[in-house]
């Protein structure tokens, strides 16, 4: 298994001992597999539903489902920007619009450089900030074009910081 | 027992029961998609949305359970308008592609929209969520994710029903979709079913899509002959022709038919179809061939054998005794033992064939040799001939081949008879006469027929009768219950 590795069922068996079924492990589980290799690749998911006794359909959907985890290796910086109601409306498909042009990519796809991948996502919980982007762990809120642009560039030289809101 | 109002009568109802159940009991029926009584409940379609008094919200009457002094309307302007915006949501982004949809006729968007919508839509055509047109999945399904209204029937079904757990809703809202594992195929036992209890046109019959109009099929009762489990099933026909094998859901044995029981139809219009009789490799008319077969038992004399077979009704295992009678042969046998039980927990019987209790039914009332006893004196030689149906006869194609006996076989299809057969009389099929059938619970079910037989074709106790005339004895049978006669 090159995904669920002896060392990783290990610590699987103590995160499922936390739940009162095993398979409620799940997220948690996925989140782990993610760490560990940036994506959850399709034989993760095989392995972790056969380690968790579930069919492979259901990691498969709960996969799926949540915009957080990637189903492909992500470059450097993964641009998540809100697509629900809040940022919606406080401009997030400008924003969309101006990071594929900016870097020339459309939504799930990532730069030749390797760099960036853009990702529309569904509520990240900030919606009083709006419009919100999530840069891999980090939030970016009321966003626009000048802070979108300065963000770009500080990413460009390697710096990931959340600035003063 | 929790008593409850329902739009203005008072229904008592056990316990436990949920308002659409209740409903439903007394006759009102309240629309809906996700609940089907075979599977959980799911609550997700909203169709079956109705007013409950001091509830401030409209309550899903499928997963609502009754409860002591509960009023429930199921007919409010209220829940008239809720109906027209559920529907108005569910069709958002269906493609509206009925012209080219062979669900028309039995979807569930369609008659409910004329029936409780009839309403414009406010969403444009350009606006639609485009998603997968049809593909198949699995030999006998095509899915078309593009009409799927996500009732997730289909999901529960293939978890909780044949525990295989093929199917799930991937992604998530308005691009969410019914999927499986990419390269893999929907072929469990039961997935025709699926195509059944999907209430739009996303999941189709591969075998059924685009061969008949559904409100011209005629519905005629019958078993499924697949095995000893005897499904009660529906043959849906128009114009001579049988289309598709459905069940009639009941509690004694099922809900569902496996995707082979279904298939069992396709015997009837297969290139196979015995339409004359066979004498060794050559085609010949009915008539020679009886004359033939005649000769051949005549000159048998007492060393002619009489098989009955579990494949045959009742009634014509009946005709084949009398047959044994009339040609005044002591070798004849009506006993099949096969192991039964549901193989698979849900409805595949271990024992093949579907009416072996009926053969024993004709034993007791007629007498007749064991099934050991019978193998032995073919094998001992004592029997030169055998008259049998073809498949029971293939249960002995050992002991023939090496006694080398020969057989008077009948068949409808030619792949039924067993190699080396003398000659074979074709017969009509049960969906084409009538007949019972017993099956592995010991309840007796009447086939009734669905369409006339090909030109030429008898049933087996009318041919049974000609073949007795030929060789100068009468079988005095006008009917398939005449062979009852005498028998209890």
């Amino acid at each position: 298994m090159a995904f669920v590795t002896e060392e990783f069922k290990a610590k699987a068996e103590k995160l499922c001992a936390k739940y009162p079924r095993r398979d409620a492990a799940l997220i948690p589980l996925l989140q782990e597999l993610q760490k560990e290799s940036g994506y959850v690749a399709e034989e993760a998911m095989d392995e972790l539903a056969r380690f968790l006794g579930l069919p492979y359909s259901r990691v498969k959907a709960v996969v799926t489902f949540y915009t957080m985890f990637n189903r492909e290796p992500a470059g450097k910086y993964h641009l998540q920007v809100c697509r629900n109601i809040s940022c919606h409306m406080a401009g997030a498909p400008g924003l969309l619009a101006l990071l594929r042009e900016k870097l020339g990519i459309a939504e799930g796809e990532t730069t030749k450089d390797g760099q960036f991948t853009l990702s529309a996502v569904e509520c990240l919980g900030a919606c009083g900030a709006a419009p919100v982007m999530q840069v891999n762990e980090e939030y970016f809120e009321r966003l626009d074009e000048a802070k979108l642009d300065a963000l770009l560039e500080d990413l460009r030289h390697g710096r990931l910081r959340a600035r003063g809101l | 027992m929790p008593k409850i109002t329902l739009d203005g009568k008072t229904l008592e109802v056990p316990a436990g029961t949920t308002v659409l159940e209740a409903a439903q009991a007394a006759g009102v029926y309240i629309p809906r998609y996700c609940y089907h009584p075979a599977l959980s409940v799911s609550g997700n379609c909203r169709m079956c949305l109705v007013e409950v008094e001091k509830s401030p919200k409209l309550l899903t009457a499928c997963s609502t359970q009754c409860a002591e002094g509960m009023v429930v309307s199921t007919a409010s302007d209220k829940v008239k308008a809720a109906r027209r915006d559920v529907l108005e949501f569910l069709l958002i982004n269906h493609p509206l592609d009925c012209p080219i949809c062979d669900q028309a006729g039995e979807c569930g968007l369609q008659d409910y929209y004329m029936e409780y919508s009839r309403a414009q839509s406010r969403f444009s055509q350009e606006d639609k969520v485009l998603r997968q047109k049809r593909r198949a999945l699995g030999p006998h399904l095509m899915l078309d994710n593009e009409r799927c209204i996500l009732c997730t029937r289909c999901v529960r079904f293939c978890s909780e029903v044949t525990k295989t757990a093929e199917l799930e809703v991937m992604e998530r809202a308005d691009h969410s979709f019914i999927d499986l594992k990419a390269g893999k195929s929907l072929d469990n036992d039961y997935s025709l079913n699926i195509a059944d209890l999907c209430p739009v046109g996303a999941w189709t019959s591969r075998d059924f899509r685009f061969k008949a109009r559904v409100w011209f099929l005629k519905k005629a009762p019958t078993v499924c002959l697949g095995c000893a489990t005897g499904c009660l099933a529906e043959a849906h026909h128009n114009e001579g022709e049988v289309f598709r094998l459905m069940p009639r859901p009941n509690a004694e044995t099922n809900t569902w038919l496996c995707d082979r029981g279904r298939m069992t139809y396709k015997a009837l219009r297969a290139g196979d179809r015995l339409t004359k009789g066979f004498i060794k490799n050559g085609l010949i008319d009915l008539e020679p061939a009886l004359r033939e077969a005649a000769t051949r038992i005549d000159e048998a004399k007492g060393a002619a054998a009489v098989l009955g077979s579990p494949w045959l009704s009742v009634e014509d295992n009946a005709a084949l005794a009398l047959l044994a009678a009339a040609m005044k042969t002591e070798h004849f046998c009506f006993d099949f033992k096969f192991e039964t039980g549901i193989k698979d927990g849900i409805l595949i019987n271990k024992d093949p064939s579907p009416n072996a209790a009926g053969a024993a039914l004709v034993k007791a009332g007629k007498g007749g040799l064991g099934m050991e006893e019978f193998r032995a004196r073919l094998n001992s030689g004592a029997i030169k001939l055998v008259v049998a149906e073809a498949r029971a006869a293939a249960l002995l194609k050992e002991e023939l081949k090496a006694s080398g006996a020969r057989l008077i076989a009948f068949a409808t299809n030619r792949a039924d008879i067993p190699a080396g057969a003398y000659a074979t009389l074709p017969y009509a099929s049960y969906f084409e006469v009538p007949g019972t059938f017993i099956n592995y619970q010991g309840l007796k079910r009447a086939v009734e027929p669905a369409v006339a037989a090909p030109e030429g074709v008898k049933p087996l106790w009318e041919v049974l009768n000609k073949l007795a005339a030929y060789s100068g004895a009468s079988l005095r049978l006008d009917s398939a219950a005449d062979a009852m006669k005498g028998m209890a």
